[in-house]
């Protein structure tokens, strides 16, 4: 069953240089209780899907279009105030950089048990309680010492761990992860992955990874959804995505560092596109080593492969017998 | 000596971000006093010429409290406040038993100034509290709702910043001293001059502008910050969010904005009274300078001992607003 189903999802911003269309015709769903990997490189439009589920897009963006089913209601044709119930309640979001996501001058207690309280009108005392239990579950240290802090007297992983206890408060169903690794060194990222981790499976929640780090897809993810410039690449079983991928799958895997092959990091050539003019036709061509005329001219369909896997290519059966 | 310590809480900083252990920082964090309020006072005590503006403001809130019992002479109207003439002592230079001199009128400087503290205190708050109402409804709701909002908002604060503020404060204050049949206003027994207090507003009106962009601005930058961001991610509301979340964080600016407006609302006051558009019934400092200021080359004291007192008023309150500023600036914290 999908407890989320995107379809058609545009999120474009109005700027004054032009329209960025950084969510263009994204369409993918989320099966309930498993983690799915979003990927891609920066600005392909994977944080922006995010904040378009939450309906939290910044100015001057907005979604123009599309459909997100949450649990068979259209979030997009929600009123503000509805949506506010569904924040936290329901779906929730961990930030990327744990320190700058908590205010600086409320001390945990404070500000985690606000948001309780805010949701669901109980005293401060169950708040608290509530808060420790959370803060217990995430695994930070004395969470009975910790409620009176301040941000600035923990660490970077324990401001990871606190934030993952914040957006979990309330026990919602849908869980997104802004590359909740990224602004931590590598031994608490292992630490946080885990957590996330064991949290998912004991909670049974469902998690969207945004990542940009295939190790990370790899060791968390059932399946993978890979972004590039606003439009689906490829969707598929994280299996049959590692094997016979897309060429833009295949050119963010090689760039990946492997223990256990000595080769070249091959990065791929070129910038991600100008979103306001983007290339015609598939947006990856320009940068592309298959690209072929037709790339240029006709915008692929995502084609169904076979086993759940999906593909946006027009030379996806060559490519597949080629390798 | 500042840069030095300024480096050490740097090294300290990066030292802590380093540490790769999981481990939470040090235990021995005194818990107590860790918020920003506890260690801006702990920063501004270490600071010099902030503690001394702070003593000077101290200073001269004593001198207005106990007005009547450090000056020597009442104040005017009272017919004693001549004695002096009376007693033949006009236009003497400082003595002991004038330590200020006296006018050409024969009023004791010392003790006009010392009655005329209390109305530099009261137009240093008042129009304080004036200006900062204004500031922070402002710069807030512009900075905050955006769009139209602040589109309009800026555009009035734009009207306000364009014209010469001077000038305008002087015609108002003309236009307002002429409808005035009672010079004062009698609340919970203070007499409240009225006159004076249209200044005040006059002031006000034409100082909130300045401080509006500054706040604006600040909730802008706040507005972007991730803890915003993530507030609004679980669900709080446009006003729980400033209230509790942006106005906290942009209050140490605007104290700081509010302690340097005291500094120019006593300067412009002074200002306005000396150009003979102040109060005809309050003695402020700036009118005892007007009415000697003819007399600059004969009784030079009578002018300049009031100037010292507006001079050094406003040298306080800045002193005091830069320990302020640099006592919260979050990133000279240690």
């Amino acid at each position: 069953m999908n407890l989320l189903e995107i379809s058609n999802l545009k999120t474009h911003f109005f700027t004054e240089a032009g329209v960025v269309k950084a969510v263009d015709d994204v369409s993918f769903n989320v099966e309930k209780g498993c983690t799915l990997g979003l990927v891609g490189e920066s600005g392909s439009g994977k944080s922006v899907t995010a904040q378009s589920v939450l309906r939290i897009v910044p100015k001057p963006g907005r979604i123009v279009d599309g459909k997100i089913l949450f649990d068979g209601e259209d979030l997009v044709q929600k009123k503000d105030g509805e949506m506010q119930r569904y924040r936290g309640k329901r779906i929730s979001l961990i930030f990327q950089d744990p320190t700058s996501s908590l205010n600086p001058l409320f001390t945990i207690g404070n500000q985690l048990s606000d948001i309780v309280i805010q949701h669901d009108k109980v005293k401060k005392d169950a708040a608290i309680e509530t808060v420790i239990k959370t803060l217990k579950l995430t695994r930070l240290p004395d969470p009975e010492e910790a409620i009176r802090r301040y941000p600035h007297q923990f660490s970077g992983g324990m401001k990871q761990r606190i934030c993952i206890a914040r957006a979990l408060l309330l026990n919602p169903q849908l869980l997104f992860a802004d590359e909740p690794t990224t602004s931590l060194d590598v031994t608490i990222q292992a630490q946080i992955i885990s957590l996330l981790k064991d949290l998912q499976k004991d909670i049974g929640m469902t998690l969207v990874m945004i990542t940009h780090d295939m190790g990370v897809v790899a060791e968390m993810c059932k399946c993978v959804v890979v972004l590039y410039a606003g439009h689906v690449m490829e969707i598929g079983p994280i299996e049959t995505i590692f094997e016979a991928p897309h060429p833009y799958t295949a050119a963010l895997l090689k760039a990946v560092p492997r223990l256990d092959q000595t080769r070249k990091l091959i990065s791929i050539p070129g910038n991600i596109p100008n979103l306001i003019t983007p290339p015609t036709g598939c947006r990856f061509h320009p940068r592309c080593e298959y690209a072929v005329a037709l790339c240029k001219e006709k915008k692929p369909p995502l084609e169904d492969v076979g086993g759940d896997h999906f593909i946006s290519c027009h030379r996806w059966r060559e490519l597949r017998r080629g390798a | 000596m500042g840069m030095l310590t300024l480096r050490r809480n740097r090294k300290n900083e990066t030292g802590n971000s380093a540490s790769l252990s999981g481990k939470d920082t040090d235990s021995e964090t005194k818990r107590r006093g860790a918020s920003q309020w506890a260690v801006a006072w702990r920063r501004f005590k270490k600071h010099k010429s902030g503690l001394f503006g702070l003593g000077m403001i101290v200073v001269l809130l004593i001198v207005a409290i106990f007005n009547t019992v450090i000056a020597p002479y009442p104040a005017r109207p009272a017919p004693d406040a001549l004695k002096p003439l009376y007693d033949g002592e006009a236009a003497q230079a400082p003595s002991w038993k004038h330590p200020f001199g006296t006018t050409r009128m024969g009023l004791d400087v010392f003790s006009e100034i010392v009655h005329g503290s209390v109305y530099t205190i009261y137009v240093a708050v008042a129009a304080t509290l004036i200006t900062t109402v204004l500031t922070v409804a402002v710069g807030i709701t512009a900075g905050y709702f955006g769009r139209y909002i602040d589109e309009l908002l800026m555009r009035i604060t734009e009207i306000f910043l364009v014209f010469p503020s001077l000038l305008l404060i002087l015609v108002f204050a003309r236009i307002f001293q002429l409808g005035n049949a009672e010079p004062f206003y009698s609340f919970l027994g203070i007499n409240i001059p009225i006159g004076l207090t249209m200044i005040i507003l006059i002031v006000s009106i034409f100082a909130w502008a300045g401080n509006a962009r500054v706040v604006r601005g600040e909730v802008l930058r706040l507005k972007e910050t991730e803890f915003i961001q993530a507030e609004k991610s679980l669900g709080a509301s446009s006003w729980w969010i400033m209230l509790k979340h942006v106005f906290p964080n942009v209050l140490p600016q605007i104290i700081v904005l509010a302690t340097l407006s005291m500094a120019s609302a006593v300067l412009v006051e002074a200002a306005v009274s000396f150009l003979g558009f102040g109060d005809p019934n309050t003695y402020t400092w700036g009118r005892l300078m007007e009415e000697s200021y003819s007399d600059m080359s004969t009784t030079w004291w009578s002018e300049v001992f009031p100037g010292l007192a507006v001079f050094l008023t406003v040298l306080a309150f800045n002193l005091f607003g830069d320990g302020i500023a640099d006592a919260l600036n979050p990133r000279l914290r240690e």
